[in-house]
Order: C-alpha cells, then structure tokens, then sequence
C-alpha cells in the first residue's frame, strides 16, 4: 500500500471543467478564479458551489461590497444551476464590507476566522479578493501584507479542510507581480476576446498543484445552465488520420448507397474514413450525403448529420432526410449560430454519436461549418478540421463532408481551404457541357491505400436517387467543361437513353 | 409568486398589530431582528439603501417619518425611528412600521426574489407557520 497522501478530488459540477483541472477541484486547496470583469468568475464559483454544497457540505460566502451582493443573488436566480433550498440550508452569505472599510487586512482575516470558526463550512467562497486587496494604505509593507493574509486565509482553510475559491479581476499581466499568484494551489483563468463582432470565453487553467490539468486555452459557453466547458480536442498520439489506414484496401467498408460509386471506391469507403464530395451548387452533394446516411439507416447503422447550412425548414423539404430524421435513424445538429469554437461543435458532434451510437457522420458543408465559426477559428479552419477528423475517425465513425468548389475549369482544386490533405478519399462533381445540355460528372479522386477507379463518369439524380452512367471514355478535356468527342460516345448516348 | 407576496404582507401585519400593547420598542426589534439577516447577505450598505428607499416611498404618507431616520449613523437609525414612531398613537405607529416593513421587503422580494426574501424573514422572525401558529395560540388565550 503507498504512504503517500491521497488526494480527494471533487467533482466541479460545471460540465468539462474536471478535465480541464485533471480529474477535479483537489480538496482543502486554496484557487483563485481570475479574469477580467463579466468574464464568468462569480458564475464559475457559484455553478461549483452550489453543485457541492450540502447540509454535510456546508458553503460560506464572503462578499465585500453591500449592493453587488444583493444583484449577484438577483442575477445568479437566472441560473439553473441555483438552489434556494441551499441558500437557506446549506450556504451562509456573509458581507465583509464593515470590516473591509476599516482598512486592515489582519481585522478582515479575523473576522473571516470567527465566522469560519462558527460555520465550519467545507467549501468556502471570497467574492472578491480584488477589492479587500485594494484595502488599506499602500506604503511600506503593503506587498507582504497581502501575502501575509493570502497565506493566513490558505493556512485557515486548510487546517479547517475547507477547500477555497478567491475571486479576483486581473489582468494576465499583473499575474508575475502580485504575490497572491504564488501562494494559491490553483489559478483558473477566464477571458473574453472579441474579433469581428464574435465573442468567444476562455478558460486556462494556469496552475493546479498536485494534479496535471489540461494546458493551453480552452473555450466556454455561459448559458441559463450555467457554463459548460469545450476541452481543447488534441489530437492524441497514433489518432491521426493515417492509423489504421494504411491495410484500408482489406479493411472492412461501408456502402454510400450507390453501388456503382462504391466500385468506383474499390468496394465501397473503408470504415473510420473520412471523405470528401467536392463540386458545385447544385451537383448533387447533399443527395450523395442523404443516401450515405440512408443506406446506414438499412443497414441499422444510425447516422448524424451536422446541417450548416440548411434551416429546419429545408431539412424538412429534404423528404428522405426528414422521414430518416423523424424515425430516429439520424440525428441532426442544426445551428447557424456565428460564433461557435471548434471544440463547442465537436462535443455536440461527440455527443449525439454516443448518445445515437451512429457509425455516420455528414458534415453539410465545410462551408457552412466555417462560417458558424467565431472569425478566430475560422482563420485556421484546416486546423480545426484536422482535430475534428481526427477525433471523429478516431472514435471508428466514418465521415462524409461536402464542400461547395465552383467549377473553374482552368485548375483543378478539391477545397477552398487546403482540407484535401486532411480527408482519406475525395470523390469530386462537376458539371460539363455536351450537345448543348449541362450534364454531371463523378469521378474518384482518392482513396487512401486502396486501388480506385480513376473514371469520369456522368452520373443522374433521379426520383430513385443516383444514378451513374457511362464513362466517358470517349471524350477529352471534361475537366475544362467543355469535352471533345475524340470518337462516336455510345456511352454517352446510352446515359441518353436511359435519362430519356 | 403574488401569494407568497400576500403571505408576507400577511405575516408583517400581523407580527406589528401583535406588538401594539408592547409599545415601540417592539417594533424596533422587529427591525433589529430583521435587519440582522439582511445584513448578513447584502452588508451594511446594501441594508441602508434598502432602507433608505423605503423610507422615502412612505414619507408622503407618513411625513412625520423624517429624513433622519436615514440619515442617521447606522447603529442609529432604529433609535431615531424609534423617537419618530413614539410621536404618534400606537395605532398610527404600528401602521406606519408595518408600512415601512413591507415597503422594504417588497424592494428586496423585486430584487432577489420573493422565495428568496421569505427564506430571510423566516430566519429572522422565525418560519411564517411557526408564526402563524405562536398567533393563533394567542388569539385562543
């Protein structure tokens, strides 16, 4: 049996936050909650406070200025996350404004003492630390002082294992030279950043003694449930794209619903592959994508599909979509919301795969996805969707995203973003002119390791779905979009017939 | 909510006719009683703005209450209300009290919420059934 101490971890209550601490709030440590003003700090303490508070649990609250406390209970009301049976049983309030406006640090902490003496709370709260810092006269030993009532207020909580919450607005830059952030067990540092008119919380959990806490920034929502956190996705080692993929022309596949498209995959798309359907408005993409998800809907495989771009309204004019929807076989994440973090989309991504148990997942569009982005993601969008096919892949779903190309015939590009390199297959639409008639062609751009067809072949949408015609063998320069017949096309005028 | 509300009216009504025969100083200990709790959440501060308000809104009615009363030092405000209630008839004093009670409550339940504001009567004057019930075995005597 180890003699080491065995650290209890709390549970924060405040979804994604423990991941982001390394399993929870380390019990008896001593936090300071920073960040700038409306950036979440009380709501952050308050939401852990009153998950743990309990008639065993006991909270105590000190506030330090009068009329904020009587706002901070008005507005904290508004939140789902608020228990009035705890206020009363659990949680005593109590405001430190008298003994803060004398001005000495040491009569504060004294009053904090008695107050915990006669309380013996387990959890404890100061709302804010900023403001009986300010206290005071600012000469001499001011400095020591503070450090001298941080490390007293610690040493209290501690020995009376109570775990504590300080709640301070901060600047980062201040972070070197005050002697608080020395003394406290854990920092949990809270931003805002605002670009183009989209603002997107932050969190970072700077410091947390004894445990290792998930680094960097980390995005949040505040909501009437309170704040949820969106750990940042990293991509872990050996969960890249590649894995696994290498035997991909043996492994196992899965059928789009169209059975010539899956020859022309080699056999259909092998399973954890992500792919690309590239083409212009109007090319079929969506459809392509709907009988992806229906054919896993045959085959009892549930699908998602994360639908940027169309309202409620269009997925319901999207009838077999809709009917697979309202049966429960796809589940839908419809959001047009314009600031949205990469890490916000991929949990609920995460989440209605789990809770479907889905095997599919269709991203309509990449365009779409963008622009739900706070422009901050949007700026490095291939990267955001590296993580995302990473960590979806790597869960064992396989993917189909679309992304609108307008044709431009004088190049040959897959993606307005450079994704190309991210996806393991790329099957592409275009639209070429034949005998005064615009018609589509598909062809198969890549499959990673697995042969392919490397076709041109004009395909049809029809009241059954897709239809692939013939190759185009007979026929030069498609890709322009205006193909010369180098020889009579009985293909060709087969798909004719047959559209006829 | 509104009943709630009513409750409370109820419970202030009744807490200040109960005190009638006692004279003011029971009324002030309401306060004192009250303000304790108030106090405790919102501070010294938040109290007398509160309790400022409250005085203002009932000045038209009760011109007698006078601006000293929030004026004065805190730990003199009751002493002055005190003097300004103990220049009326006690029927006069108790409804004035009463009406500044529910002024101030009625403030507080707009703020942070009626379920809220009950929670800290209760612990100041005790839970509303347990003082409907010390009154109904009053009334039976």
């Amino acid at each position: 049996m180890s003699l080491n101490v065995n650290i209890c971890r709390l549970a924060s209550g405040v979804p994604g936050l423990d991941n982001l601490l390394g399993g929870g709030v380390p019990e008896f440590s001593v936090n300071l909650i920073a960040g700038t003003p409306g950036s979440g700090k009380t709501t952050l303490a308050h939401q852990i406070m009153f998950s743990l508070a309990s008639p065993a649990y006991r909270a105590l609250v000190f506030t330090v200025v009068g009329e904020p406390a009587l706002k901070m209970l008005r507005y904290q009301q508004r939140f789902e996350y608020f228990d009035l049976e705890k206020v009363s049983r659990s949680i005593r309030f109590v405001n430190l404004s008298v003994d803060v406006l004398k001005g000495d640090l040491q009569r504060v902490l004294s009053r904090i003492t008695e107050e915990v003496q006669d309380y013996s709370p387990s959890l404890i709260l100061l709302d804010s630390l900023r403001s009986v810092m300010k206290i005071g006269d600012h000469r001499g030993q001011w400095v020591s002082k503070q450090q001298q009532f941080v490390q007293g207020l610690s040493m209290l909580s501690t020995s009376w294992q109570a775990t504590t919450f300080l709640i301070g607005e901060y600047e980062l830059s201040e972070a070197n030279a005050s002697p608080i952030f020395a003394v406290v067990d854990g920092i949990i540092w809270l931003s805002q950043s605002l670009q183009r008119n989209s603002m997107v919380r932050k969190m970072q959990v700077v410091k947390m003694r004894g445990q290792a806490q998930a680094t960097g920034l980390h995005t949040f929502r505040i909501s009437q449930r309170g704040i949820h956190v969106f750990p940042r996705a990293i991509v872990k080692q050996g969960l890249t794209s590649d894995v696994g993929k290498q035997s991909g022309a043996s492994a196992e596949r899965v059928s789009l619903g169209v059975p010539d498209l899956d020859d022309m995959l080699g056999g259909g798309l092998p399973i954890g592959y992500s792919l690309l359907v590239v083409g212009p408005s109007g090319s079929g993409k969506t459809i392509l994508a709907t009988e992806f998800l229906a054919e896993g809907a045959r085959r009892g495989e549930p699908g998602v599909i994360a639908a940027f771009e169309k309202s409620p309204s269009q997925i319901a004019g999207n009838e077999k979509l809709f009917a697979m929807i309202k049966a429960g076989h796809v589940g839908v994440i419809d959001t047009r919301s314009l600031d949205m973090s990469i890490d916000e989309t991929l949990f609920d991504l995460i989440e209605m795969i789990k809770r479907m148990q889905a095997k599919r997942v269709v991203i309509d569009s990449l365009s779409g996805f963008e622009l739900a982005l706070a422009p901050e993601f949007s700026e490095d969008f291939r990267g955001s969707l590296y993580r995302i096919v990473a960590e979806l892949t790597g869960m064992g779903v396989t993917i189909l995203m679309t992304s609108e190309m307008e044709d431009r015939y004088t190049d040959l590009r897959f993606s307005p973003f450079g994704s190309a390199l991210l996806v393991d297959a790329i099957v592409m639409h275009r639209y070429v002119e034949m005998e005064g008639q615009l018609h589509r062609a598909v062809s198969v751009v890549k499959v990673r390791g697995s042969a392919h067809s490397k076709d041109i072949r004009l395909f049809d949408i029809t009241n059954d779905g897709i239809v692939i015609g013939p190759t185009l063998s007979r026929y030069t320069g498609i890709l322009t979009g205006t193909p010369a017949s180098i020889g009579r096309d009985t293909n060709f005028n087969a798909l004719r017939h047959h559209e006829s | 909510m509104k009943t709630i509300g009513m409750q409370r009216h109820q419970t202030i009504e009744s807490l200040t006719s109960q005190h009638v025969v006692q004279g003011t100083q029971a009324q002030i200990i309401l306060w004192e009683q009250m303000s304790v709790q108030i106090i405790l959440i919102v501070g010294e501060d938040g109290f007398h703005s509160l309790f400022a308000r409250s005085v203002f809104l009932i000045h038209s009615k009760f011109p007698w209450i006078t601006s000293d009363t929030w004026t004065a030092p805190f730990d003199h405000r009751f002493a002055v209300l005190k003097t300004n209630l103990q220049t009326q008839t006690a029927t006069v004093a108790v409804e004035a009290n009463c009406a500044l009670l529910v002024t101030l409550t009625d403030i507080l339940a707009s703020l942070i919420g009626e379920p809220l504001t009950a929670s800290i009567l209760g612990s100041a004057w005790g839970h509303p059934a347990q003082i409907s019930a010390d009154k109904d075995k009053k009334d039976e005597s």
